[in-house]
C-alpha cells in the first residue's frame, strides 16, 4: 500500500502514523519531545483532541502527553 | 559520611523510594509531587546521606528545576548515584542512565514499577541489563517498599559499589573530538570525569559550558566542537553534534531494550484510557472539573470541615479557656497575666487553630488530585483558556497549590520551562486565595451568608482567579511583548494514591500552618493584645483609647470609601501583611470575643453584608504576605518585580473594594 504523509492533526483520533518530519518547531519544545523519544521514524498515536481548540493528546512509546494544535501541525506523519 | 544522590526522570517514584530509605530528613523545600530543590535525608542504616534531586529527562536542563540537578552533579561530588528508572518506560528512561554512567561514579540502577510494567505485559530481564551496563540493577516497587531493603544493603558500603566503567563508542569523528577536548581539560582542577565533561560540552549543555567559562578560555574547545560538527555534516552522518550523540545513544538503547525486554504481551492502559475518555472529554471534561472543585469546597467547608471546626472551637472556648482561667486563678496570677493568656494568647491563637481541620482537609484533597494523575489532565483542559490569557496550562498546578499557600506555589512554578510564563505565574500567584485568607472568608460568610457558606467562599476564590486571568492578559500584552509560550505535558497513568503517601504530603503542607500558629500568629497576637491593653494613659485602658485604636484610626479615613472605615478594620490590615492568618486573631482580640459565636455577633453589628464583601475582597487582593514577598524576591531575583507585585495588588485591592462598596450602595444594597 502506498503511504501518504500529512500533518499529525489530520489523523483520526485513535489512529497511528509514523513521524516523517518535524519542522519549524520551537527549540525548547523540540528538545522536550526528543527527551520523550518523539523523533523521526517513531510511531505516534493521536488519542484525542481537547476542548475549545485545546491541546491534543498523543501517545508515543507507551507515554501519554499533550501538546498544542499549532505545534502538532508541524509534525508530519506517514500513514499507510 | 558518604552522600548518595537519587536521580531519575520525573514521576518514576524517586520521592517514594527516598521516603522508604530514609528515616529522618532535613526539609529543603519539597512540595508534594514536585521536588523543588533537593531533599536531604539520613539513610535508615546510618550509612550516609541521601539526596533527592528534582526529576530530569536528561542532564541538559530546560527549566530551572532541571538546572538544580545538573548543577549538583557538576559542583558537588556524590560518592554514589542511585538512578531510578520506570520499568514500563524503560527506553525513554535509559537516555538519562547513559549520561549518568558516563559520569563515572559508582551507580546502582533501581528498576522501579516492575508491578506496573508486568500489569501492562512488559517483562524486563534485570540480569541482562546488569551485565550489559555493568552496574548492579535492583528490581523495585517503591510504592510498597518492595526491594528497598536490598537497595539499602547495597548502599551499606557505598565504597564497595564498583565504579561505572560503561563506555559508548561515538564513532571515529566524535571520539577524536572527545580525546582532544579531554587533553585540553587535563590542566583544569576540580572537574568530574573528563570524558563526561567533554560529551556534555559537545551536547551543548549550558550549565557545563558556564562552569568551564569560569575556569578557562573555552574558545579552543568550541573550535573542536565546530570542527567535529562540520565533519559530521560533510560525511552526511548528522546535522548537528548533539543530534549525533543522541542518535548513537538511542541506537544503543534500542538494542539494549530488545535484548532485555519482552513486550510480546503488551497491553494498553485500560483504566487510564477509560478514565481519560470521560475526564478529558471535549465537552464533559471541563464541567466535570468544575463539579469536582465544587465538591471539594463543599466537603472542606460544609460537609466535613465545618462540623470538625465547630468541635475544635467548642474545645478551645469551653474546656481550654475555662481551664486556663481557673488554673490562673488558683495560682494567683495577676490581672495582667490572666488577660494576656486568656484574651491575648488563647483568644488570638485559638481563633486561628479553629480553622486547622478545614485547612488539612483541603490539603488532603489537593494531594489526592496530585497523586492520582488528574492534575496533569486539568492542565490539559485549562491550557486553551490559559493560552488565550497569555499563559500556559502548566501554570495551573502552581495556581492550585497557591490555594494552599502562595509560597510553595511560587516555588513550584519552577517546573515551567519558559522564563516569561514563570514570571507571570509568580506575579499573579498572590491573587490565589491561600489558606490564610480562608479564615477571614469563613468568618464573614458564617455571619452574613449562613445559608450559602460554600458558595460565598467559592465566590471569593473565583474572584481571585478572574482577576488573575484579566491581569495575566494585561501583563503579558504590555510587560512581555513578543514572547510566545509553549506547552507540553506528560500524562501519567491514573493510579490510586496510597494512604501513607497522602498522609505524609498532607502533613508536610499543613504543618507550615501549624508552625505559623506557634510563631508568627502567637507573637502577633501578643503584640496586638498589648497594643489594645495599653494606651497613652497607661495600662488596662478602654479599648477605644488604646494604642491600637489610635493607630487604626490613622488608616480608617482612607478606608472609609470602601465601607469599613473603622479603627478596628484598619488595625487588622497591618498585621495582616505579616501573615494573613493574623487578621482573624486580631479581630478576636479587638472584639474581646471568647469564641467564634461571640466574634460573629460583634461583626454582624459592625459590618453590613455589603461592607463585608468589600472587606473580604480587600483581604483577598491587598499586598501578599511577608513570606510571599520574600519568595518573590528570591525567585525573580529582582526588587523591581517584587515591588511591582506589592504595588499592583494594593492598588487593585483599593479599586475593587471601592467599586464593590460604592457600586453596591448606588444599587441600593447595604
Amino acid at each position: 500500500m502506498a503511504s501518504t504523509s500529512c500533518s499529525l492533526l489530520r489523523l483520526q483520533p485513535g489512529s497511528t502514523g509514523s513521524i516523517h518530519r518535524i519542522e519549524g518547531m520551537n527549540p525548547i519544545l523540540r528538545r522536550r519531545l526528543a527527551d520523550l523519544g518523539v523523533s523521526e521514524g517513531v510511531m505516534i498515536r493521536l488519542k484525542g483532541k481537547g476542548p475549545f481548540l485545546g491541546p491534543i493528546t498523543l501517545e508515543c512509546n507507551g507515554q501519554l502527553f499533550a501538546i498544542r494544535r499549532k505545534e502538532a501541525s508541524m509534525i508530519e506523519v506517514n500513514v499507510s | 559520611m558518604s552522600s548518595i544522590a537519587l536521580v531519575g526522570n520525573p514521576n518514576t517514584g524517586k520521592t517514594s523510594l527516598f521516603n522508604t530509605l530514609t528515616s529522618s530528613y532535613e526539609y529543603v523545600g519539597n512540595w508534594a509531587g514536585v521536588t523543588v530543590e533537593k531533599k536531604i535525608g539520613s539513610l535508615k542504616n546510618g550509612a550516609g546521606k541521601l539526596i533527592d534531586l528534582p526529576g530530569i529527562y536528561s542532564l541538559h536542563p530546560l527549566s530551572r528545576d532541571e538546572g538544580v540537578a545538573t548543577q549538583y552533579l557538576i559542583e558537588e561530588s556524590p560518592e554514589a548515584l542511585i538512578n531510578i528508572v520506570d520499568a514500563s518506560q524503560l527506553e525513554r528512561n535509559l537516555l538519562l542512565t547513559l549520561q549518568l554512567l558516563e559520569y563515572g561514579k559508582p551507580t546502582v540502577l533501581g528498576l522501579n514499577m516492575i508491578d506496573v510494567a508486568k500489569a501492562r505485559g512488559i517483562v524486563v530481564n534485570h540480569e541482562v541489563l546488569q551485565s550489559r551496563l555493568g552496574i548492579p540493577v535492583l528490581p523495585l516497587i517503591a510504592r510498597t517498599g518492595k526491594g528497598s531493603g536490598q537497595v539499602l544493603s547495597v548502599l551499606e558500603k557505598a565504597s564497595a559499589i564498583p565504579q561505572a566503567t560503561f563506555r559508548l563508542d561515538y564513532g571515529g569523528l566524535a571520539e577524536a573530538a572527545i580525546s582532544s577536548i579531554e587533553s585540553e581539560l587535563k590542566s583544569i582542577p576540580g572537574l568530574p570525569n573528563l570524558r563526561w565533561v567533554a560529551l556534555q560540552l559537545m551536547e551543548q549543555n549550558p550549565v557545563v559550558l558556564e562552569l568551564l567559562k569560569k575556569r578557562m578560555d573555552t574558545s579552543r574547545l568550541m573550535v573542536i566542537c565546530d570542527g567535529c560538527q562540520s565533519a559530521l555534516q560533510s560525511s552526511k552522518q548528522a546535522l548537528t553534534l548533539p543530534q549525533w550523540i543522541r542518535s548513537v545513544r538511542m541506537d544503543y538503547i534500542r538494542s539494549l531494550c530488545t535484548a532485555a525486554m519482552d513486550t510480546t504481551l503488551l497491553k494498553p492502559h485500560n483504566l487510564t484510557e477509560r478514565l481519560d475518555s470521560i475526564l478529558t472529554h471535549r465537552f464533559l471534561g471541563l464541567p466535570l472539573f468544575i463539579f469536582f472543585m465544587y465538591a471539594m469546597f463543599k466537603t472542606t467547608f460544609d460537609w466535613v470541615g465545618g462540623p470538625l471546626s465547630d468541635l475544635v472551637d467548642g474545645l478551645i472556648s469551653g474546656p481550654i479557656s475555662n481551664g486556663a482561667s481557673s488554673l490562673l486563678q488558683t495560682v494567683g496570677a495577676s490581672g495582667f497575666t490572666h488577660a494576656l493568656i486568656v484574651d491575648g494568647i488563647i483568644g488570638g491563637v485559638g481563633g486561628v487553630i479553629v480553622f486547622v481541620p478545614q485547612i488539612f482537609i483541603l490539603f488532603l484533597m489537593i494531594s489526592f488530585l496530585e497523586d492520582s494523575g488528574y492534575m496533569a489532565r486539568v492542565c490539559l483542559l485549562m491550557d486553551s483558556t490559559m493560552e488565550r490569557m497569555g499563559l500556559n496550562g502548566k501554570a495551573f498546578i502552581p495556581f492550585i497549590i497557591g490555594f494552599g499557600c502562595n509560597v510553595p506555589a511560587i516555588m513550584a512554578a519552577r517546573s515551567i520551562e519558559q522564563p516569561k510564563d514563570r514570571m507571570l505565574t509568580t506575579l499573579l500567584m498572590p491573587l490565589m486565595s491561600c489558606s490564610a485568607r480562608l479564615p477571614v472568608y469563613l468568618l464573614f460568610a458564617a455571619v452574613f451568608f449562613p445559608a450559602q457558606q460554600a458558595t460565598a467562599v467559592l465566590a471569593m476564590y473565583v474572584l481571585g482567579v478572574v482577576f488573575a486571568l484579566i491581569l495575566c492578559k494585561l501583563f503579558s500584552k504590555h510587560l512581555f511583548k513578543n514572547e510566545s509560550s509553549v506547552f507540553i505535558i506528560e500524562l501519567p497513568p491514573y493510579r490510586m494514591p496510597q494512604l501513607k503517601t497522602l498522609g505524609r504530603s498532607t502533613w508536610e503542607k499543613g504543618k507550615g500552618f501549624l508552625r505559623k500558629a506557634g510563631t508568627i500568629i502567637l507573637a502577633g497576637s501578643v503584640i496586638i493584645w498589648l497594643m489594645s491593653y495599653a494606651g497613652p494613659s497607661g495600662l488596662n485602658v478602654e479599648m477605644d483609647n488604646s494604642f491600637l485604636a489610635k493607630f487604626g484610626g490613622l488608616i480608617a479615613p482612607l478606608l472609609h470609601p470602601l465601607g469599613f472605615g473603622t479603627w478596628q478594620a484598619g488595625s487588622t490590615l497591618v498585621p495582616g501583611f505579616l501573615a494573613k492568618e493574623v487578621v482573624v486573631s486580631t479581630m478576636n482580640i479587638i472584639y474581646h470575643a471568647p469564641d467564634a459565636a461571640g466574634l460573629e455577633g460583634q461583626i454582624s453589628q459592625v459590618f453590613t453584608p455589603l461592607s463585608s464583601v468589600s472587606f473580604m475582597a480587600f483581604i483577598l487582593l491587598y499586598i501578599p504576605c511577608l513570606a510571599t514577598v520574600g519568595v518573590i524576591k528570591k525567585e525573580t531575583a529582582s526588587w523591581k518585580w517584587t515591588f511591582f507585585s506589592m504595588g499592583y495588588s494594593l492598588v487593585l485591592a483599593y479599586l475593587v473594594s471601592l467599586v464593590i462598596f460604592q457600586g453596591g450602595s448606588l444599587l441600593g444594597l447595604s
